[in-house]
């Protein structure tokens, strides 16, 4: 088996004569690329790009919003996971920013780290209404499909912001304006999905695709394919994760995915609407809808509603416009501890993943 | 996040496993992998609590090591 070397060793040896930029679309993926130091290791001329891959920085503000007041002033239990907890909303000075400040000022919201948490708290409190604020891609949503599927308590509420990926690129690489010239698509939503999903880059748009799991080992794979296949202009689809990546996907997942929810236009925060990119629940479900159970909980009217917070780039850095130390706030006044955009706050936030593997403030002009 | 974490199945009971990685034990839903062929002993990717896929052992411990690495690393970025 090759080690990480050999394949850096390869795509050295590849007559790389323009610069070449590849995206990945998977916090993970960026968190392995940066601790590995890919970026210095590759040839000068191949730059990685981080694209959108972090479902809580694309989890829509007034969702946030909505989370904070049901926390606040519904009486419910709200449980979500725990990146959620420190995502800052647009609000006057001294209202709530995020359901960090609602549960210090005494509101009931708990981390949770399984979609089994939600419904184990509320079985423990039978008597009070608790709300699962569930953001996340096919494979978090695959799970939370699990969760439904297999019966939960009547006092269990959704407030769901699923989302797809493979919409997001699509609409990157639609505008014409994509800013990358091949794709590493993401390792376990290809798991859950199958790699197929990812066909489109290279039939409709002619650009070359390989799917990679977390390891530098496997990350260098998949880059010196799609180097490869740019060079050599033959291009398909590779799939350099086969130890988890089965064609076809995991089918089970795939039908509770589609029994559970159903697929529609969803806002993407500081992007817009993306159509079919969001999970939305089936009707079967409904009782167990938060957004109908508590339809008053929202104020669409508020200053900046929707937006991202002022100054902050997330929503380019979501979408490789820019470097996260390209944004004005980077480690500015934006850092882990005082996050002013959701990029700071997740772990699978391209801005947090920079500063944790030591990338410090740009002099900006 | 979407990393998972390997780990290993000593018993299951219905849809749900116990698991252990790295000497730490976890009740596992395999609620996703229904009709396949599961095994005590077999190494299951877990994200969120449920197991989306098998995983053979050397897998397992590639992705451990990666797992290793962030977590020493983890506590750099206050």
């Amino acid at each position: 088996m090759l080690e990480a070397k050999d394949w850096l060793a390869k795509i050295h040896a590849l007559n790389i004569d323009r610069p070449l930029r590849i995206m990945n679309v998977c916090g993970g993926h960026e968190r392995s690329i940066s601790m590995a130091g890919l970026r210095t290791a590759l040839p000068e001329q191949v730059r990685l790009i981080a694209g959108p891959g972090c479902p809580v920085c694309v989890c829509p503000e007034e969702d946030v919003y909505q989370a904070i007041q049901l926390a606040a002033h519904a009486n419910v239990i709200l449980v979500a996971f725990g990146d959620m907890l420190r995502v800052p909303v647009n609000v006057a000075k001294g209202e709530l920013r995020s359901l960090e400040q609602a549960k210090a000022a005494g509101a009931d919201v708990r981390p949770i780290a399984s979609p089994r948490e939600a419904v184990q708290i509320a079985r423990q409190h039978p008597d009070r209404q608790v709300v699962f604020f569930a953001a996340g891609f096919e494979t978090t949503m695959a799970p939370v499909a699990a969760m439904l599927l297999e019966g939960v308590p009547d006092n269990l509420f959704l407030l769901l912001s699923g989302r797809l990926t493979w919409p997001a690129v699509s609409m990157l690489l639609d505008s014409g304006e994509a800013g990358f010239h091949a794709l590493v698509a993401p390792g376990h939503v290809a798991t859950v999905m199958g790699p197929e999903e990812w066909a489109f880059v290279v039939e409709r748009h002619h650009m070359p695709a390989a799917v990679a799991g977390f390891t530098p080992v496997s990350l260098l794979a998949a880059m010196y394919s799609v180097l490869r296949q740019l060079i050599e202009d033959k291009r398909f689809l590779d799939n350099c994760y086969p130890e988890l990546v089965k064609p076809g996907g995991n089918p089970a997942a795939k039908r509770l995915l589609a029994q559970a929810f159903e697929v529609s236009d969803a806002n993407w925060r500081g992007i817009g609407i993306i159509p079919a990119s969001g999970y939305a629940l089936a009707p079967a479900y409904a009782a167990h809808d938060a957004r109908l159970r508590f339809p008053d909980f929202n104020d669409a009217e508020r200053k900046r509603a929707g937006q991202m917070p002022p100054g902050c780039d997330c929503a380019r850095v979501v979408l490789g416009k820019i470097a996260p130390d390209e944004c004005k706030l980077y480690g500015a006044v934006c850092t882990p501890k005082y996050p002013v955009g959701p990029c700071m706050v997740s772990d699978e936030g391209a801005c947090r993943i920079w500063w944790s593997t030591g990338v410090r403030a740009k002099e900006h002009a | 996040m979407c990393l998972g974490i390997p780990m290993q199945i000593v018993s299951i009971d219905g849809f749900n496993a116990r698991c252990e990685a790295k000497g730490v034990s976890r009740e596992v839903s395999l609620f996703l992998l229904q009709g396949e062929d599961i095994n005590i002993g077999d190494h299951v990717m877990v994200h969120v609590g449920y197991a989306i896929q098998t995983m053979t052992e050397q897998e397992a411990r590639s992705t451990w090591e990666l797992l290793d690495e962030m977590l020493a690393a983890e506590g750099n970025d206050a």
